[in-house]
């Protein structure tokens, strides 16, 4: 068990343990500063990508037209913008609002992605479907598509 | 899910193994020195050679951890590869410190199995992690029903009530457990989170009512949209009061507080509730005598000694007091795991783990230990900000919060700036609930980061 110090090459445990001490210290910092290193990078790419996204205002890719006002006060063929991340809601954050006691504060958003459109419920009450279909996943959308926030239908259109 | 195209090998998480390394190092290292010094503490003129070394059988423990922590990392790699890298590195390192001390300490407590148990705790808390990663496939049952996640909570206080009534022993400090089995499972760890998702979910829901009407009517807080919060609220601060579990009660205010302000953005509801926390502290001074107590110990002063009434240091104060003489004992390099004296400390391997980490790290490990903490709740600060949607924000938001309160509460309470309170600090105090508590706020967490990052990258 306990080594006898008659061998040369023995250390004696306390400096062994001082240079474990010291090791652990110097390993704890430079993993926290790899950490903070891949933080930075992390925020540098994405104060690029925002940088990118600020230059120019959100391009209008596509229109919802209402076509069924249901019970709020919309007028049909109304036309609204959707810029690649759309939400909707009654909420103020929204990219649309819709002033309707049967819209949620977020109802639903719609994002542009590879050349199509995706269309899922944000956590509304009275629902989102896609022709006809309830959203509640993420769902494919296309030009054409009927979109039905709450009880107010509209179509997408280019 | 699984990606297996041509780009698999540029997509992997390479910093996340990259992160790995360093902490695996750590963790070897340190159970090799507290190997070491088992074996030879006591013989002052033992010197070391290479055959004092454990053998790779006695590091079986921490080989098992690295195994299961590099098995989930590649099952996030194959499912989740857009997921947060940063989360799983800094919490498999806080969390192996919470197993070496453990191990470290279980001697200490006559409880020589108590490292082992907290490594079957942590790497059920992986799987439970897993679990929550692929089980919260939609968020919205979280957002959906806000009042079942309430009543959740409600039912978990209960429980905790009626028991620490049955007991009719509430200095006990096991007296909020719930015995099922072999298992002592703590029903509040489960709450906190129960009264997150409650709150996110109420908030966003009537964020704009929130901030709408203060705008109109000067500052009135709108009571009808807060009464179910506050009522929720009530109930768990006056249910938590009756057990005396003040750390909880103060963690849930903390709680409501962040959540208050990261839905509204109101600073006047902050100061406001600071003001109403004053008034039922005095309320609490006045009521109680143990939270008198607790008030007493911070004015001890450690230094001159026999300053102090010695019936308070024998009855209260001495777990503090031995505490601090720990962490002043520890200096800046600390002792080495395994060479302290933190037996002297009660409860050493829960509450009071800070200080023993802090004679055996010393001040330099102690800050390296905080700057873990502090990247930590970055993360989850960064992961809410990134999410797009407001509920998600909330959520992430206020769990992370969850991390920040509980480690300021319980180190300022180990260092005398504040009345010490019986919470865990995150990941490295012992016990089973609290882990897996923990690593279900990390799997939400990496859940949303994940969906962020699917619905930035698109579905194709």
């Amino acid at each position: 068990m306990i080594s006898t110090s008659s061998e040369g090459k023995d250390m004696p445990l306390d400096v062994f343990l001082l240079i474990l001490r010291l090791l652990l210290i110097v390993l704890l910092y430079l993993f926290l500063m790899q950490v903070v290193i891949a933080i930075t990078r992390d925020l540098r790419k994405t104060a690029a990508v925002s940088a990118d996204a600020d230059s120019k205002t959100p391009p209008v890719v596509g229109h919802l037209v209402v076509i069924d006002s249901g019970p709020s006060n919309l007028t049909p063929g109304t036309p609204f913008d959707l810029v690649p991340q759309t939400t909707i809601g009654r909420g103020p954050t929204n990219t649309i609002q819709l002033p309707d006691s049967f819209i949620s504060a977020e109802h639903t958003r719609l994002w542009y992605r590879n050349g199509a459109w995706y269309v899922q419920d944000a956590g509304s009450t009275n629902g989102t479907y896609l022709n006809n279909q309830p959203a509640r996943e993420a769902l494919p959308a296309k030009p054409g598509d009927i979109v039905q926030v709450g009880f107010i239908r509209f179509k997408l259109t280019q | 899910m699984a990606n297996r195209s041509p780009s698999a090998f540029r997509r992997y998480r390479w910093k996340e193994l990259g992160l790995l390394i360093i902490p695996f190092m750590i963790l070897l290292l340190e159970l090799t020195q507290l190997l070491l010094v088992k074996q030879l503490k006591g013989d002052p003129a033992a010197s070391f050679t290479f055959r004092n070394l454990p053998t790779a059988q006695a590091l079986i423990p921490m080989l098992g951890l690295i195994a299961v922590l590099l098995g989930t990392h590649i099952l996030f790699s194959i499912f989740f590869p857009k997921t947060d890298q940063l989360l799983l590195p800094l919490v498999g390192l806080l969390s192996g410190f919470g197993v070496l001390m453990a191990t470290r300490l279980g001697p200490n407590v006559n409880d020589p199995n108590l490292g082992a148990r907290q490594l079957i705790w942590v790497i059920l808390g992986l799987l439970v992690c897993i679990a929550t990663l692929f089980g919260l496939r939609n968020m919205n049952w979280l957002r959906r029903y806000p009042y079942t996640w309430a009543v959740l909570g409600i039912i978990l206080v209960g429980i905790t009530i009626g028991k620490a009534l049955s007991v009719r022993n509430l200095d006990s400090p096991t007296h909020d457990q719930l015995n099922i089995g072999p298992l002592n499972l703590q029903p509040s760890e489960l709450l906190k989170i129960c009264i997150i998702i409650f709150f996110a979910a109420y908030l966003s829901e009537n964020r704009d009512i929130l901030s709408g009407v203060t705008l109109r009517r000067l500052r009135l807080p709108p009571l009808r949209q807060l009464g179910p919060i506050l009522t929720m609220l009530g109930i768990a601060l006056l249910l938590f009061l009756v057990v005396r579990e003040l750390g909880l009660a103060l963690l849930i205010y903390g709680l409501f507080l962040s959540m208050i302000y990261l839905g509204s953005g109101k600073i006047s509801y902050v100061i406001g509730g600071l003001f109403l926390f004053a008034l039922l502290g005095f309320i609490g001074y006045g009521l109680f005598g143990y939270v008198r107590q607790r008030f007493a110990i911070l004015g001890i002063d450690v230094v001159t000694p026999g300053h102090f009434d010695e019936t308070l240091y024998q009855s209260s104060a001495f777990q503090i007091v031995q505490g601090l003489i720990a962490l002043a004992s520890g200096g800046i390099i600390g002792s080495g795991l395994g060479l302290g004296h933190p037996g002297f400390v009660p409860v050493v391997q829960s509450d009071m783990v800070l200080t023993a980490l802090g004679e055996e790290l010393g001040l330099a490990g102690l800050f390296a230990i905080i700057g873990l903490y502090l990247l930590l709740i970055y993360r989850g600060f960064r992961i809410a900000i990134e999410t797009s949607d407001a509920f998600n924000q909330l959520l992430a938001a206020g769990l992370t919060s969850i991390f920040a309160i509980q480690t300021i509460i319980i180190a300022a309470g180990n260092m005398k700036l504040f009345p010490l309170t019986g919470i865990p600090l995150p990941f490295l105090s012992y016990g089973g609930s609290s882990i897996l508590a923990n690593y279900i706020i990390i799997g939400i967490l990496l859940r949303i980061s994940h969906n962020t990052a699917m619905e930035r990258e698109g579905f194709a």
